[in-house]
Formats: structure tokens, sequence, C-alpha cells
């Protein structure tokens, strides 16, 4: 066994895995306050990594400003999208939510393509890309770098949930939505900003994933590993998402430097579905106590 | 549920209306299931409009031989149920004597249906070494060298450059991918290349660290990147050469577009296309025939000065078939299925007027032959840097 | 003019027809899938047969997702997985159509069981994952069993043979589908009536209390997977048989999503549901393109512009009929129903 390559590969996959986080994240922020599970995720990275592109390549704003503006179009984007045709469906079978999604998802890719139009981009260069060396190790800066932009929109994400007004909002909402309206907070307003929020953690991961792995309308399908992440570590469990996105980010690094590419979703998806079968809500998800 | 099912055919039989149309005597007609949208629409989109200008372009002068040309077609974004839907339709109406194909699953789909039909002759975006299965793919060929002999030609030029280089291969994991792997492994050891990394990368994949790490600690001469449009190959060749590596890149038809100098950054100098074609931008006219492409898709589209080699192939595709009628008409035969293909087989040496930067000859169903362009980002534009190569 | 109907037993009451005017209906539209093949151009024909492929599936998928309420986004790979069995043993042992259907269907139906015991753990969102994991798998099994499914290459299938027949048309296969799509919705109509329908709405409606009043959970839910994964193998046997070739490529995840699709579009948990359904999602995209032709005129080269906003309308349709009939073209049908039988009172 190679140890460095072992060591170097893991790296780039904890970074990957980082990344990961920060759209399970959203997505388990979003879920947590109006159950609706966005299988438009991985279309909302796309069209958010499109707005950089706009702003930063075309518009050639800075990047102090394009970065920051695409993340907020995403966010803004997101709550749209809950006030137009995610309120609605309160109250509608879970399923009919996903297909609503997934409709949204078709729009998106459309829009794109009308839009963008169909053929790959590369976005303008933006992270850093001079090799990193620790020592004997090999570390990609532009992996490393989206990491560590990752990491602090993270801790924003959740020093904020922990010590802000919104951020008690969000989880009183969480564990008892009438309990919390009658308490004078805006339920229907904290879903909105709910979906605003992990719509900007979900457009900061997309354009970061985009400006290593290329953008088109199609790309959209990077997000099929973040529905791994989120049920592994649970749906509603931010600490979830946390430790689900480091796992299976670096699980499939390692997986796909020792066997090859095409054993990466059989190994994260064999891995979910064992931790199915022993923990039926994840690692972290709560439990649903059923009654009669 | 009647009534519904009443309406519906209603509907159905309005729909059938729709589609019917009278068609001139001496027509000869076209089909296609064109590929505007969907995961390869960028480049289907282009195809299309290479098909249709050389289409109007014969049309405004003359048609072939006094017959005008009518093209029909569909889009559908890569479905194989649209396609095969598409492809009935127009041949229940139009009874089309060539068909463009819009993916290797379709052409592998329609085959007994087209084998069943009167007189349709079948080529398209497609160089999947299945269809040079003349025995199979009897009335489908390959407009340029099949996947297989694009690698065939790059390893080639590989071993004619540095006998027994170090060789990887990086392919992506799907059909189109996987499709000449094999035969890339046979023929790198038939010409005593020594081949030391085969990568399979996930589709979608974000990350290429680890493969190049492993590509670091191989450190072949050359890299052939197969199954690919764009991405990961430009994110592989910036990483490469911000480690210091001096590997040359090489990649087949798809990925030897403009879009690797346009995109692929200053990484992306000196990579390696095969190709069967010229560009639509080249330093000095390769020929008449070009020279007037250029300057009808100037006069149709004055917004278009440049384009990538997407419409080169649809033009090219549609030379293909009006040669072979062409030629079918001036022996005398008549214009079935049977003397088309004959004809095209028996195409040898034929000088496109520099649509196609080789002398095209058939063999097997497809154009075995390339020639290898190198991509010169500080110009813009792929030079080519090889004479001839022809696979046996 | 009918005002209601007069039933005196429980068994005319779940009678499949209940009145004559039903019985006329039903002979006439036999009568008009009979007639259809021999007046159509091989285009319709072709979108016909389609859709009696999509309905058996749309079917079966709809015992699970509408009857049972597990949510899988396992169909498409369920009918890879009928549609590689009947393509192996019909080119390994050439048999007859009679044969490798049944056969696909029920190893189909053994890995939907196989698939489904998680469901006895696994609820909701959680289990839609799993399906999907268990579709990736099988996507992987197609892609590596190369001994068995050529890999990427696929494999090609010669016509089918059934009673010593060949069945080289399109026109003879829509006299096989057809028929196999009434048997699938009748079977599907006469399960509603047995205790395993009902147990499976018990399920569907609270798992739990189900479980109280004596269902037998592991059975019934097992027993809902396998049913479902029969019907579609039987549809992916078919659709082989119909395409003629198979790839790993030809049962993306898309599939599953489309039949999902279909069977809340048609509405979920009735019998009419998946039919409306299956046919209007394979028709959408069909119209579009005759709408785009018929644009042609008044926008220069519509088919080549508004070839993107296809995916726009088509996402457009869906979220539209869940935010304005989340219960389906089903439930329009029944209001129209209502609206002719409440003529003249209700206005």
């Amino acid at each position: 066994m190679d140890w460095l390559f072992f060591i170097e590969s893991s790296l780039a996959g904890l970074c990957t895995g980082a990344i990961y986080a920060l759209v399970a994240l959203g997505f388990v922020i979003i879920y947590k306050a109006t159950k609706v599970i966005n299988f438009a995720i991985g279309e909302i990275m796309m069209i958010s990594a499109y707005f950089f592109l706009t702003f930063a390549g075309i518009f050639a704003w800075p990047l102090w400003l394009a970065l920051p503006a695409a993340v907020v179009s995403g966010g803004l984007l997101g709550g749209l999208t809950e006030k137009t045709i995610i309120r609605p469906m309160l109250g509608e079978s879970p399923i009919s939510v996903i297909m609503v999604t997934i409709g949204l998802s078709n729009i998106l890719v459309g829009t794109a393509q009308i839009i963008w139009g169909g053929g790959p981009q590369v976005l303008p260069g933006f992270l850093p890309r001079q090799p990193i060396f620790l020592g004997e190790i090999y570390v990609s800066s532009k992996i490393a770098f989206s990491a560590l932009i990752a990491v602090a929109m993270l801790i924003c994400y959740l020093l904020y949930f922990r010590f802000s007004r919104g951020g008690v909002a969000l989880r009183a909402t969480a564990s008892d939505q009438a309990a919390s309206f009658s308490m004078g907070i805006s339920v229907p307003r904290v879903f909105n900003f709910a979906w605003i929020f992990g719509c900007m953690a979900t457009a900061l991961a997309g354009i970061l994933f985009s400006a290593s792995g290329g953008l088109s309308p199609h790309s959209g399908g990077m997000a099929l590993a973040i529905l791994v992440v989120v049920i592994f570590g649970g749906l509603d469990s931010i600490l979830g998402a946390l430790v689900g996105g480091l796992i299976i980010g670096w699980l499939e690094t390692i997986v796909g430097a020792f066997w090859g590419g095409e054993y990466k979703m059989l190994a994260i998806f064999t891995l979910l579905t064992l931790i199915l079968v022993i923990k039926p809500y994840g690692l972290f998800g709560t439990k649903e106590i059923e009654r009669l | 549920m009647k009534k519904m099912l009443a309406g519906l055919a209603v509907a159905l039989l309005s729909l059938a209306l729709c589609f019917s149309s009278a068609l001139a005597e001496d027509e000869i007609v076209f089909g296609e299931t064109a590929l505007i949208t969907g995961v390869f629409g960028f480049a289907g989109g282009e195809l299309h409009e290479g098909i249709v200008d050389y289409f109007n372009y014969t049309n405004e002068n003359g048609g072939i031989r006094g017959h005008k040309i009518k093209h029909v077609f569909e889009d559908c974004g890569y479905k194989v149920d649209c396609s095969v839907a598409a492809f009935k339709k127009i041949q229940a109406e139009y009874k089309p004597l060539f068909y463009s194909g819009d993916s290797t699953g379709f052409m592998k789909a329609i085959n007994p249906e087209l084998k069943a039909t009167e007189n349709t002759l079948m080529s398209g975006v497609s160089y999947a070494t299945n269809l040079t299965d003349a025995a199979t793919y009897t009335r489908s060929f390959i407009i340029g060298p099949s996947y297989s002999d694009q690698m065939a030609i790059l390893l080639t030029h590989a071993a004619n450059e540095q006998p027994g280089a170090k060789i990887a291969i990086v392919h992506s994991d799907s059909g189109f991918g996987n499709d000449p792997i094999k035969a890339a492994k046979v023929k790198a050891k038939e010409l005593g290349l020594d081949l030391v990394e085969v990568i399979t990368t996930k589709s979608g994949s974000v990350d290429v660290t680890t493969d190049v790490l492993k590509l670091r600690r191989k450190n072949p001469d050359y890299v052939l990147f197969h199954g690919y449009v764009l991405t990961p190959i430009n994110e592989f060749m910036q990483q490469m050469r911000d480690l210091g590596l001096k590997t040359k890149f090489m990649g087949t038809y798809w990925s030897s577009s403009e879009l690797m100098i346009m995109k692929g950054g200053p990484s992306a100098d000196g990579y390696l296309g095969v190709m069967h074609l010229n560009y639509f931008d080249m330093e000095k006219s390769p020929g008449k025939e070009w020279d007037a492409m250029r300057a009808y898709n100037l006069k149709v589209h004055p917004d278009k000065a440049s384009r990538p080699n997407f419409y080169m192939f649809g033009w090219f595709q549609g030379m293909v078939w009006a040669e072979a009628i062409g030629r079918t008409l001036d022996a005398g035969k008549p214009l079935t299925a049977e003397n088309l293909r004959a004809t095209i087989n028996a195409i040898e040496n034929w000088d496109t007027g520099g649509i196609a930067s080789v002398p095209v000859t058939f063999r097997n169903n497809s154009i075995p032959v390339g020639r290898i362009f190198r991509a010169n980002i500080a110009k813009g534009r792929y030079e080519p840097v090889s004479e001839t190569i022809t696979i046996n | 003019m009918r005002i209601a109907d007069a039933v005196s037993s429980y068994s005319d009451d779940e009678a499949i027809f209940r009145t004559r005017t039903q019985r006329v209906w039903m002979g006439i539209l036999l009568a008009c899938l009979l007639a259809f093949p021999f007046v159509v151009s091989p285009y319709l024909l072709f979108l016909g047969c389609l859709i009696g492929i999509a309905v058996i599936s749309a079917t079966g998928l709809n015992i699970l997702v509408g009857l049972t309420g597990q949510i899988s986004l396992g169909q498409g790979a369920f009918m890879g997985v009928g549609a590689y069995t009947s393509v192996w043993l019909a080119n390994q042992f050439a048999l007859s159509l009679a044969v490798t259907l049944p056969l696909a269907g029920l190893l189909t139906a053994l890995v939907g069981v196989i698939v489904g015991l998680p469901s006895l753990r696994v609820k909701g969102l959680y289990l839609a994952i799993a399906t999907m994991a268990a579709s990736v798998i099988l996507h992987f099994v197609f892609v590596h069993w190369e001994s068995v499914t050529a890999g990427n290459l696929g494999l090609n299938l010669q016509h089918a043979k059934l009673f010593g027949m060949e069945l080289d048309s399109d026109f003879k296969l829509y006299f096989v589908i057809i028929p196999l799509a009434l048997i699938a919705v009748t079977g599907a109509r006469n399960l509603l009536r047995t205790r395993i329908g009902r147990a499976f709405i018990a399920v569907r409606d609270r798992d739990i209390s189900a479980e109280v009043l004596g269902v037998n959970l592991l059975r019934y839910k097992l027993l809902s997977f396998g049913l479902s994964s029969f019907y579609a193998g039987c549809a992916g046997a078919l659709w082989a048989y119909f395409f003629k070739v198979i790839t790993p490529e030809s049962f993306p995840l898309e599939v599953s999503i489309f039949y999902l699709a279909a069977i809340i579009v048609g509405g979920m948990g009735t019998i009419l549901g998946p039919i409306l359904g299956a046919a209007f999602m394979t028709l959408v995209p069909e119209m579009l393109k005759v709408l785009t032709l018929l644009l042609e005129p008044i926008i220069a080269n519509a088919q080549v512009h508004l070839a993107p906003m296809k995916g726009v309308v088509f996402g457009i349709l869906i979220v539209g009929f869940l935010l304005f009939e989340p219960h389906g073209l089903a439930e329009i049908w029944r209001k129209i129903q209502r609206f002719f039988r409440l003529w003249p009172f209700k206005t």
C-alpha cells in the first residue's frame, strides 16, 4: 500500500467532502423547516454557477462583488421557488412535493439552455492554482481553497443558527410549527428564510463545484451524491450533514483512487443501503415515534 | 375513461393530419433526428445547421444532378424512444434515402427496422466501433473513423513521434467512454507502446486530484482522453501542467473541437486531436469547397463568423450523401439502398475540396483515415501536424 | 340520464362494471383499440405500443406507490431487469415470448422483494432513496456483468416468437402489448376488490393501525413490491422486444422519475390514473413537437429555436398539474363525468 498516495487521496476526499457538507447543510435547513425534499438542488447549484459566470465573466465584476452577488441570487431564486410553487403544496403528500421539485429542475435546465446555451462553460478562474505541498503531500490548491471557503460558510451558518434570533426561530419551527406560531414566530416567513438560506449554501457549493468540474445545463447531476449524504447523515440533522458529507466525500475519492471511477457510485450507495438497514433514520436523524 | 380515449383518438387523428404534406416528384428526401436539446445539444445544434446549410447551398446551386433536396427532421434530445418514433414518422411519410441518427443507442435500436425499410441508409453522430460490423449493420455507416480507429490513429502518431512511449488513457464510464478502450489496449501493445495507466472517471465527477496524482506517479509521455467534450480534460491538463509535467495530451473527435482552444486555457496549448475534417478556421484555404462553405455560411448567417467543427461534420455528412447519390445516378443505376451502399463502399481517395482533411476512403462502413491537429492557443486555431494516417 | 345506481348486494357494489352503460362504453373502447392499428399510420401505431408498455409499468408502480404508499425510485431499473432477463433467455434458449415474459416478470418480482426488504424498517423519503440505491447498484450490474449483459455494448434481440409466429412488426406486437395491458389493468382493478388490495390500502393509510388490525406488514409490503416489480419486469421485457436492443443506458433514473410523474399526473391510487398518466406523459413530448411545427410559419425556424422550450414546458406541466389538480387527470375525468351526470340540475 502506498501510504503517501492514501493520505493525498484522503485529503482530496475530505476537501470534496467539505463542499458536500455545505450542500447537505442547505438541504437539511430546508428539510428541517419545511419538510420538503428538494430534488432540484443540483439544478439550483447549476443556475447559481451560471449567475456567477454572468457576473464575473460577462459583466466582469470583481470577485468580491460577483461571488456574493451570485450566492445571493441563488438564495433569492430559492425564496422565489418557495413562494410560488412550494407554499401552495403545503399539506400535500411528500411524493407530490418531490415531484414539484423535479418539475422545477426540468424548468431550470431548459431555462439555462435558453439563456446561456447548451455548451460546456468554464468559470473564470478565481481560485489559486499553485500546487500546495505539505512536506511530500500534494494538495490541489483549487480544491483546498474551495474547501476552505465552504468551511468558512459552514461556520457562519452554524454560529448564526446557534445564536441569532432567526436561527432560534428556525429551530423552533422545526421542532413544533403550531407552538412556534402561537409564540409569535411567523412560520411562513421562516419557511421562506429557510429556502433562501438553504439555497445560498447550495449556490456557493454549486459555484465551487463548477469552478473545477466545469459547467453545462446538465451538470445538475452532480447533486446525486448529496442525496446519499443527507440520507446517510439523517435528513433533519445538521451534524449528520457535516459528518455525512465528509465521510461520503472521503469514501468516494478513496474508492475512485484505489478501485477506479466506475466504483464510486456503487460504493456510496452500498454504504447507504447498509446504514439504512442498521439505522433506518441515518446516522443522526431523529427517529420518528409513531403513535396510533 | 372511454370519452377521454375518444377525445384522445380525435386528437391523434388531427395530429396525423397535420403531418400529411405533398412531395414533389423528383425531390430527394433526407431525414434527420436532430440533437438540438439534451446533453450534446451544443454540438448537435451546430451539426444540424451544417446539414441544413449544405442542403440549402446545394439546392441553390441546382440540387444533386437536378434533383432538389427536401430535408425533414425532428429534435429528440438524445432520447432513444423519441428518436425511434421520429424515424418511424418520417419513414412512413417520406421514405428518405438517407437518415441522420442522433445517438449510438438509436442507431443500434433502429437497425432491424432500418434493414426492413425499402431504401433508407443511415449515418449519424455515432462513431461507435460496433457499427463497423458490416455484416450486422448493412444499412448504417460512419462518416469518419470509428472511436477505435481514432484511438489507433492517435497511438500511431505517438509511436511515430516517440517509439516505446509511455501512454495513459483517461476515459469516462459510459457507453461512449468505454467503446474503444479494449481495442486501444491491443493497439498500444501492437505498436510497442508502454500502456502504464488506464483511468476510468465517473461521469459528472468534480475533483480529479487523485487521478492527477496517479498520472504524476506514472509520468506518461502521452495521455489520451476519450469520452469527454471539455470537462474534465481542461482540469486534468491544468493540474498536470501546474505540477510541471511535460506530458502531451491527446483526444478523440468530440473533444478536439474549438471549445478546447477557447475554454481550455493556456495549458491546452499543444493538445493533439485526431480529425478527419478540416476546421472552419484555418490559416490557409485547404480547397474550393471549403471556401464555398465559408462564403455560404457568411451569406446566410452574417452573425456567425466562426463555427465549431461540429458544423463541418454536418456539412460533410450532407456532402457524402449527395456524392453517393450523384455517383449512383452518373452510373445510371436506380437509387436503391444496395446501389448507394455499393457506391459508398467504392469511394476511394475522394477529394472533398478541403472539407475533409484527408482523402476519403471507405472501409468497413467507415472512413478509417485521420490526421493529427495541434492546438495553437496563441493563434486560437488547430494546425495539422501529421500526414494522413490510415488504419487497416 | 342517470341519477344513481341501485345495488342490492356488496358484490354488486364492488363489481367492475356496475351499469349497462359502462359495459357498452367499454365495448366501444375495445372495438376502437382493435380497429386502431388498421387505420393509423405506423408512427401512431408506434406511439400506441409505447403507451401500452407505459400503462403496464405505471399500473404496476401505482400498486406500490398509490395503493401501498411505498415511494419507489427503482421502477426504471426493475424494467431493466425484466428486459435483460427476457433478452438473455430469448437469445440463449430461443424461447418464445410466452415463456420469457412471465419468467422476466417473476425474476424481477424476486429482485423487487429483495429491494423491498428495507421497507420494513425504512419509510417515506428514506425508502425512496433506498430504492434509488438499488437502481444504482442494478445499473452497475448491467454494465459490469459482461457475460450476461455484454456490458456497455448492450444486447440485440431477434424478433419475438409467439406460438410459432414471428412478431416482426409493430402491428403484430400491438396485438400482444395491448391485450397484456388490458390484463394488467384488469388484474390491478381486481386486486382492489380482494383482501390483498384492502390490506395494501390499510398499510398506505396507516401501517401501524393496519398491523393492529391483523395485516401482516412484512408479507404485504413485500407482496406489493413483488407485484409492482412483476409488472415492471413484464413491461421491461416488452420494451426489449419492442426496441430489439438494450444497453445499460436504456433504463436511467429518468425512467423511474417518468413513471412516478405519470402516476402523479394521472392520479395516484386510482385505476384510471396510471392509464391516463402514462398516455399523457408519452404524448406530451410529441404534442410539443407538433406545436413547434405549427409555429413554424409564425416564427422562423421554430423547431430549432423552441427546442429548449420543450423541457421548460414539460416542467411547467408537471408543476401546474400538482398545483392546480393534485389528484390528477383521473380527478378531472371524474369531474367531467359528474358534470354530465348532474347536467340539467347543476349548471
